[in-house]
C-alpha cells in the first residue's frame, strides 16, 4: 500500500498531498495548470525532495523530509512515471527500448508488446511511431521494470480524445493486470472519471476534496471544486451561491450543506445591454428564478450555449434577483 | 491531382535562389575556398615529394606532430568532456564565467596564448619550478608542444562537445534514471550515444587544430620540431617548393578524420 503524506516547497506555494492507494487502486489527481499536480508526482517518483512528512510503500520509505539523504533512489523505489512525452530512446528499437531497464526480459517484454499491439512495431525507432503507439511502448516498458505504483502524468493529452480514453482504458486493464496502484495527473474531468476509483482535487497545492468521480460533480463542496469539476458559472443570493453546470445547477453554499437542488433555465432573452434568464427549479430552491445578467465587464462575458433547443448559460457571475 | 502552391504568408521569406546563380555560388565558394589546395597539388610532383620525404629524419615532425596531439587530444577529452556536460547541462555555479574562460583562448592571437604561456609555465614561474622537480619542463619541450596544442584546439572541442550534449533531452536522461540506471549507466546508454554525432565532428575538429597548431607552438614549443613547424622552417631556409610536400602531408594526416567524422555525423544524425 502506498502511504504518502508529504509537503514540497514551491517558489509560488508548498505542495501537500496525503493519500494512501490500495495495491491496484487508481487514483486521479484534478486540478488546473500549475496546481502543483506534477510536483506530487515527481515527488512519489523520487525526482524531488519532500521539505516535510515522508512516503511509504508497502515496508519500504522511499521519502523522508527528516533524512533526504536516505531516499531511495528514482528507478529502485518501485515507482514508474510516464510523461506526456514518452520518452523513448530514439537511437534503439521498439524492442530494445522495452527491453531497456535491467531487470526485463526479452521473452516477458515481446510477450507484453504483442498483447498491446505492438508486435509488428519491435523493429522499428521512435521515430517511425505515432504519438499512440510512442505511449503505448512506453507503458510497455515502464511496466518491465516491476512496479507496484505508476504516475501518469497527463500522458495523453497531447492526443485526441477518443484514443486517449482508449489508451487510458488499455492502461487501466494493464494495470489491473498486474496489481499496480496509480496515479493519474489530469486537467481533463472526463480522463479522470474514466480512469479512477477516486478523485483528489488539487489547487495551488492544497487537496480541495476527495471522493468518486461521480460524487465530486454532483456535491462539489465549494465554488473551486465545482468550477475545476466543470460548473462554469456562478448564482449568489445572499450567502448562498448556486454554481451552475451546463446541464445542471448545484447549490455549494456552506451553509445549505451543499445539495439538494435541480433546475433548467427556460428563458433567456437580452434587454437593454442585459441578460435575462428564467430558471425553474426543484428541491430546496424550488420555484421559479429571474436571473438577470449584467453585460458589465466586472461580471465576464456570458456565453449562451444551446442544447437539445434550451438555451443554457456559462461563463457568468451573476445576483438573483 | 496538383498541390496547390502554399500562401505567399506561409512560404519562406526571402528571394528564391535560381538553380542557375546557386550553381555558380557553388562554384565561386568551392574554388575560393579549395583554391590554396588545388595550387598545392598543381605545384607539387610525386617525384618532388617522395624526395623529400626520403631525406633523413624528414618523417620525425610528423611522428613527433602526431604523438603530441594524440596526448593533447586525450587530455582534452579527459577533461573537456566533463566539463562541457557540466556546462550544457547548466550544473556549475556562474556558468558565464566558465564559458569566458574557455572561449577565452579561442578568442586570444595564438602568438599572444604562447607568449603568456612563458609567464604562466616558463622556466622562471611557480608552475615552471614545480615541474622542474618532476623533470618537466615546458619550454622548447614535447611536453610544451602538447600544452601549446592542448591551448589553441580545447575551445573547439569544449564548446563543440557542450553543443552535443546540450542537444539531448534532458527528459530521455530521466527517463533512464526512472527505468533503474544510475548517472554513470544512463551517461554510458543514453547520453554519450545522442550526443556521439557532434562529439565526433568536436574531436575531429580538435584533431585538426592541435595537429595545424602553430602560433603558441612558435613561442614556447620551437623544438621538437613537429609538422606545422618543420613547414615553416623549411620555408624559412630552403624555400616554398621544399616546404609544399611537408605541407601536404600535413593535410594527408589532419584532414581524413574530420572529413570522416563529418559524413559519419551526417549519417548518425538521419537515423536518430
Amino acid at each position: 500500500m502506498l502511504v504518502a503524506d508529504f509537503e514540497v516547497a514551491r517558489r509560488e506555494f508548498p505542495v501537500r498531498l496525503a493519500i494512501s492507494a490500495q495495491p491496484g487502486e487508481r487514483l486521479a489527481i484534478l486540478g488546473p495548470s500549475g496546481a502543483g499536480k506534477t510536483t506530487c508526482l515527481e515527488a512519489v517518483a523520487g525526482l524531488l525532495h519532500l521539505s516535510a512528512g515522508q512516503i511509504v510503500l508497502d515496508d519500504l520509505r522511499l521519502s523522508r523530509a527528516a533524512d533526504p539523504g536516505a531516499d531511495l533512489r528514482p528507478g529502485h523505489r518501485g515507482v514508474g512515471l510516464l510523461r506526456q512525452r514518452a520518452g523513448l530512446f530514439p537511437h534503439l528499437t521498439v524492442l530494445e527500448n522495452i527491453c531497456y531497464p535491467p531487470q526485463a526480459s526479452v521473452e516477458l517484454a515481446r510477450e507484453t508488446a504483442s498483447r498491446m499491439g505492438l508486435g509488428d512495431l519491435l523493429g522499428v525507432r521512435p521515430g517511425g511511431l505515432s504519438g499512440g503507439e510512442a505511449q503505448r511502448v512506453a507503458l510497455c516498458r515502464a511496466l518491465q521494470t516491476g512496479v507496484r505504483v505508476l504516475c501518469l502524468d497527463e500522458p495523453f493529452s497531447s492526443l485526441d480524445q477518443t484514443l486517449g480514453l482508449e489508451l487510458l482504458e488499455l492502461v487501466r486493464t494493464e494495470l489491473v493486470a498486474a496489481g499496480v496502484s496509480s496515479l493519474l495527473v489530469t486537467h481533463q474531468l472526463h480522463e479522470a472519471q474514466a480512469f479512477a476509483d477516486r478523485v483528489l482535487v488539487l489547487d495551488r497545492g492544497q487537496i480541495l476534496q476527495v471522493g468518486d468521480p461521480r460524487e465530486l460533480v454532483l456535491r462539489p463542496n465549494g465554488a473551486r471544486v465545482a468550477a475545476i469539476v466543470g460548473y462554469r458559472g456562478f448564482l449568489r443570493r445572499g450567502g448562498q451561491l448556486l454554481a451552475v453546470h451546463p446541464d445542471r445547477v448545484r447549490s455549494v453554499s456552506q451553509r445549505t450543506g451543499g445539495d439538494g437542488i435541480s433546475a433548467r433555465v427556460v428563458r433567456v432573452r437580452p434587454e437593454g445591454g442585459r441578460i435575462d434568464a428564467e430558471m425553474e427549479a426543484q428541491g430546496e430552491w424550488s420555484g421559479r428564478f429571474h436571473c438577470r445578467f449584467d453585460e458589465a465587464p466586472e461580471l465576464g462575458s456570458i456565453l449562451l450555449l444551446r442544447a437539445d433547443g434550451a438555451p443554457l448559460f456559462v461563463g457568468a457571475e451573476a445576483v438573483l434577483d | 491531382m496538383t498541390v496547390p502552391p502554399a500562401p505567399a504568408a506561409l512560404r519562406g521569406p526571402g528571394v528564391r535562389v535560381s538553380t542557375g546563380a546557386a550553381l555558380v555560388g557553388a562554384l565561386i565558394v568551392w574554388v575560393a575556398l579549395l583554391g590554396p589546395l588545388i595550387a598545392l597539388f598543381a605545384h607539387l610532383t610525386p617525384g618532388s615529394v617522395v624526395s623529400a620525404l626520403r631525406q633523413p629524419g624528414a618523417l620525425q615532425p610528423l611522428l613527433v606532430s602526431v604523438l603530441a596531439s594524440l596526448v593533447a587530444l586525450a587530455v582534452i577529452l579527459l577533461l573537456g568532456t566533463p566539463l562541457a556536460y557540466l556546462l550544457a547541462r547548466g550544473r556549475l555555479p556562474w556558468p558565464r564565467i566558465w564559458e569566458i574562460g574557455v572561449i577565452l583562448p579561442l578568442l586570444t592571437p595564438p602568438l599572444v596564448v604562447g607568449l603568456l604561456l612563458i609567464f604562466m609555465v616558463g622556466p622562471n614561474t611557480a608552475i615552471g619550478n614545480a615541474l622542474s622537480h618532476i623533470d618537466l619542463s615546458a619550454s622548447d619541450t614535447f611536453f610544451a608542444l602538447v600544452v601549446a596544442e592542448i591551448y589553441e584546439a580545447v575551445p573547439y572541442y569544449v564548446l563543440g562537445a557542450a553543443a552535443a550534449f546540450a542537444s539531448v533531452d534532458p527528459e530521455l536522461e530521466e527517463a533512464a534514471t526512472l527505468l533503474g540506471d544510475g548517472r554513470w549507466r544512463t551517461w554510458r546508454r543514453v547520453t554519450a550515444p545522442l550526443a556521439a554525432p557532434g562529439l565526433a565532428t568536436a574531436l575531429a575538429i580538435t584533431w585538426a587544430r592541435a595537429m595545424g597548431a602553430f602560433g603558441a607552438v612558435l613561442i614556447i614549443a620551437y623544438h621538437p620540431f613537429g609538422l606545422p613547424m618543420q613547414i615553416w622552417v623549411t620555408l624559412q631556409e630552403t624555400g616554398l617548393s621544399s616546404a609544399l610536400p611537408f605541407a601536404l602531408v600535413l593535410l594527408v594526416v589532419a584532414l581524413p578524420l574530420p572529413v570522416g567524422a563529418y559524413l559519419w555525423s551526417a549519417r548518425a544524425r538521419r537515423r536518430l
